[in-house]
């Protein structure tokens, strides 16, 4: 025996290719629904990924001291600024705080670099302190250095793979003529640790001549201790600015605010879009179907039944878009990802793109909830055949 | 009124269509009894009122004026003009429909067409084995073919096997040789024949064929929307 | 309709190598390709690896024709090599190829210019790391490579880092400091040829 479900399925069966474009279009929205809203998801996480991955959430840095690595490089290791290492000794004094780290970076022009020649740069870490900050960090090779003294280096992944490095290889620093041996190489982390080379700071300050000067000193404050109370108090020290890494996380997001609207904008558009193409769709099918849902009626079809079966197919076309969409979503994910990191004005690394289960349900359930409201008037109109008007068409 | 032996009365039937300003009388005061197990057939001209006189009889259609009982229970009448669900209601108890043009659903198979109306509702003494009931029609090897595989005369069948599942006391067909040769349409004769002979089921034809007429019990011509 | 789609798809199998094993590409492809090949107009780049272009049996022969087996965890079987095509107008007049070799302090960057026939045109290292790279990148030390083709190589063994016979053999090392990474240096341009060799001339 038929059921009214297996009726409606062929009837869409009948018209195969406007049904696979409906159900395409459908699947466009949905994916760009789910993306959209893994994006929101993702986005966040990533970021605050990113900033746990420093370790620390507090960064205090001299003053007019470029932090970031990047802006280092854009600079070529010029007008870097210091700050007195008394500084960590008092920052350590607050009782707020856990634990601190001290850095040092360093860069240096390579001639041998390129045509035109390029930059090294060297972060000095404090090998008591640094590893345990960055307790995710795992080992391709070696480990690290122990001794804050010591000739030695652990690259990230990237610099090692640039440099061909592996542990027991040596690397020289350019204009300061000193080799230092290669102890450990990192695994990846999909952070700009990756391009990184470590050096114990005791060396760097040796080397580059800056003996008790540091670029920066990151700052972990204990659990139960306010971040904020600590950052005022820090405010207070002379010549050094305080970044605290919620901040910078608050600037991002209110950066990336814009782009979200936007972006949530198009998969609005994109959901009225594939509605519009749900109601043409069915409504045709109905008209086409004139008479042969008044021949249903006729055999015993109440109006409800009509309307059931019309909205079955509604149902049936948005529950298969929504499936290939939210399949297209995940697979697309790298796609989307990199679509997304070119509409937005600062990137975290990792995937900003997060789809799960619960939200693979919200937007299928948005779509085919979405479907079966665009399905009502055309359903309502089929509803409201009767029989004979379909027949009299017939004499006509 | 509650004569067993009569299906349907009609009293005074009327019908008027309005097209703009036109009225147009396509029934005028029509009366008339079907007993049960009568095979009646309406014959005239095209225009006389025929179809519009069974789709009302079949509770297709409302008349503009008049009275009609189905079965016992009053469908029009002074006082008494029911709704679509009550309709169908009557519809599902007692009629059967077929039609020229068959209607069966292309993407179903003959079988699966046959039991559509199961989907909608199924009477108590509903046919439970389809496949004899395809066999009583000749088209049990069709059952499993779509109707674009199938002749014209064979589709008629499928027709009448689906107006038949829930056991019909009264099957209604308009035209139902219609489009099919005169070969053929001897055969769907029969099958009628036999229907309205061996089942005691009541049926009510309207046709252009006077072959097919002939084989009714009880001729009506209709002219210019009287009997 | 059919030009979305590829994009797509090239998107998505493009966007593993973002973790694959580096490759050696020209840093300022735009200016590197006009200095090495002056008169030049455009160029194509193109990514070929061992790996899809052969698999195991190619980096066998490969091996095999270097006297020296790949080693080290940057040396591997799916490093992208990128090779670039150089056009004069439309006409092709030669190619750029770097490769990435383990030196003592550092990756070097070793690019050859060579003509249609693969006969090295100039040697330009993009990077190398030593207290004497100077001596190595000086002209009258890369003038040397000019003319030779990998026939030239054939009696050179990297492994030993000595020639017997042929053009090579003269090749001496100006930076007496630098001896390894002056053997680092003939290697990979002996690797450089033979990759071209297999990507392209297949003269085998």
């Amino acid at each position: 025996m038929i059921r009214i479900w297996q009726i409606a399925y062929k009837n869409l069966l009948r018209k195969k290719v406007r049904s696979i474009l409906t159900i395409t279009g459908i699947a466009m929205s949905a994916w760009v629904l789910v993306s959209l809203l893994g994006f929101n998801k993702g986005y966040e996480n990533a970021l605050n990924r990113d900033i746990d991955s420093m370790g620390y959430q507090v960064l205090v840095a001299a003053k007019g001291c470029p932090y970031e690595a990047a802006t280092l490089m854009l600079k070529g290791g010029t007008g870097l600024r210091y700050m007195d290492e008394s500084i960590a000794r008092d920052i350590q004094r607050y009782s707020e705080v856990k634990v601190i780290t001290p850095m040092v970076m360093q860069a240096v022009f390579d001639p041998n670099k390129g045509e035109s020649g390029g930059i090294s740069a060297y972060l000095g870490v404090d090998p008591k302190t640094f590893p345990g900050m960055k307790g995710y960090f795992q080992f391709q090779q070696g480990k690290w250095f122990t001794d804050p003294n010591a000739a030695e280096a652990v690259m990230g992944y990237e610099a090692a793979e640039l440099e061909q490095r592996e542990v027991g290889d040596k690397i020289l620093i350019p204009e300061k003529n000193v080799e230092l041996a290669v102890v450990g190489v990192l695994k990846r982390t999909g952070t700009q640790d990756d391009g990184t080379i470590f050096v114990p700071f005791r060396t760097v300050q040796r080397v580059f001549g800056v003996a008790g000067k540091l670029t920066a000193i990151g700052v972990q404050v204990d659990k139960n201790a306010r971040i904020a109370d600590v950052e005022q108090k820090m405010y207070d020290l002379p010549d050094v600015q305080v970044v605290s890494l919620a901040q910078v996380k608050q600037t991002i997001i209110s950066l990336v605010a814009t782009a979200r609207v936007m972006v949530f904008s198009i998969a609005v558009i994109a959901v009225l879009i594939a509605m519009v193409g749900v109601v043409n769709t069915i409504l045709m099918s109905v008209f086409e179907r004139f008479q042969e849902i008044g021949i249903l009626k006729s055999m015993g079809a109440l109006p409800g039944d009509v309307f059931r079966l019309i909205w079955i197919e509604t149902f049936i076309l948005c529950l298969l878009g929504g499936i290939a969409g939210n399949a297209l979503a995940l697979g697309l994910v790298r796609v989307t990802d990199i679509l997304i990191r070119r509409l937005l004005p600062y990137s975290p690394t990792g995937s900003l793109v997060m789809i799960d289960l619960p939200l693979a349900s919200i937007a299928m359930a948005a779509i085919i909830g979405v479907g079966l409201l665009s399905g009502l008037y055309p359903a309502w109109k089929a509803a409201r055949i009767r029989p004979i008007e379909s027949i009299r068409s017939q004499e006509a | 009124m509650n004569d067993t032996g009569i299906a349907i009365i009609a009293e005074h039937i009327s019908k008027i269509y309005r097209r703009g300003s036109d009225k147009i009388t396509a029934l005028d005061g029509v009366s008339l009894r079907i007993r049960r197990g009568d095979f009646v057939a309406f014959v005239g001209p095209s225009g006389s009122g025929k179809t519009t006189l069974l789709n009302i009889l079949g509770c297709l259609d409302n008349p503009t004026d008049g009275a009609l009982s189905v079965g016992g229970t009053d469908v029009f009448g002074e006082g008494t003009r029911l709704g679509e669900k009550e309709l169908t209601k009557i519809r599902r108890q007692h009629f059967g429909y077929i039609f020229q043009n068959f209607y069966l659903l292309p993407t179903l198979t003959v079988r699966e067409n046959v039991t559509v109306p199961f989907s909608f509702y199924r009477k108590d003494n509903a046919v439970t084995d389809i496949p004899a009931l395809l066999a009583s029609l000749g088209i049990e090897r069709r059952m499993n073919h779509l109707p674009g595989q199938l002749s014209g005369g064979e589709m008629q069948r499928v027709a009448i096997a689906r107006a038949l599942v829930n056991r019909p006391e009264i099957l209604l067909a308009d035209e139902p040789t219609g489009n099919l040769d005169s070969k053929r349409s001897r055969d769907i004769g029969e099958v009628l024949g036999s229907l309205n002979r061996d089942q005691g089921i009541t049926i009510i034809m309207v046709t252009h064929n006077p072959e097919l007429a002939a084989l009714a019990g009880r001729q009506i011509d209709l002219r210019d929307g009287r009997i | 309709m059919k030009k979305i789609i590829i994009f797509v798809i090239m998107l998505i199998f493009s966007a593993p190598r973002l973790y694959a094993a580096v490759g050696c590409d020209l840093n300022d492809p735009d200016r590197d390709v006009k200095r090495l090949f002056p008169g030049s107009t455009g160029f194509k780049t193109i990514y070929v690896s061992i790996d899809r272009k052969g698999g195991q049996p190619m980096l066998q022969r490969i091996e095999k024709r270097l006297g020296d087996s790949f080693h080290g965890l940057y040396e591997t079987i799916d490093v992208p090599y990128t090779l670039y095509e150089i056009y004069r107008g439309k006409e092709k007049i030669g190619y750029i190829h770097g490769v990435n070799q383990k030196g003592q302090y550092g990756g070097i960057q070793v690019f050859l210019s060579l003509d249609l026939k693969g006969v090295i045109r100039s040697l330009y290292f993009q990077k190398l790391t030593n207290r004497e790279a100077a001596l190595l990148r000086s002209p009258a030390f890369g003038i040397q490579f000019t003319g030779l083709t990998l026939g030239s190589f054939n009696g050179y063994d990297v492994k030993t880092g000595t020639a017997t016979q042929g053009p090579v053999a003269a090749i001496r090392n100006p930076a007496a400091g630098a001896e390894q990474d002056f053997r680092a240096t003939l290697r990979a341009v002996k690797k450089n040829l033979i990759l071209m060799d297999e990507f392209v001339f297949g003269s085998r």
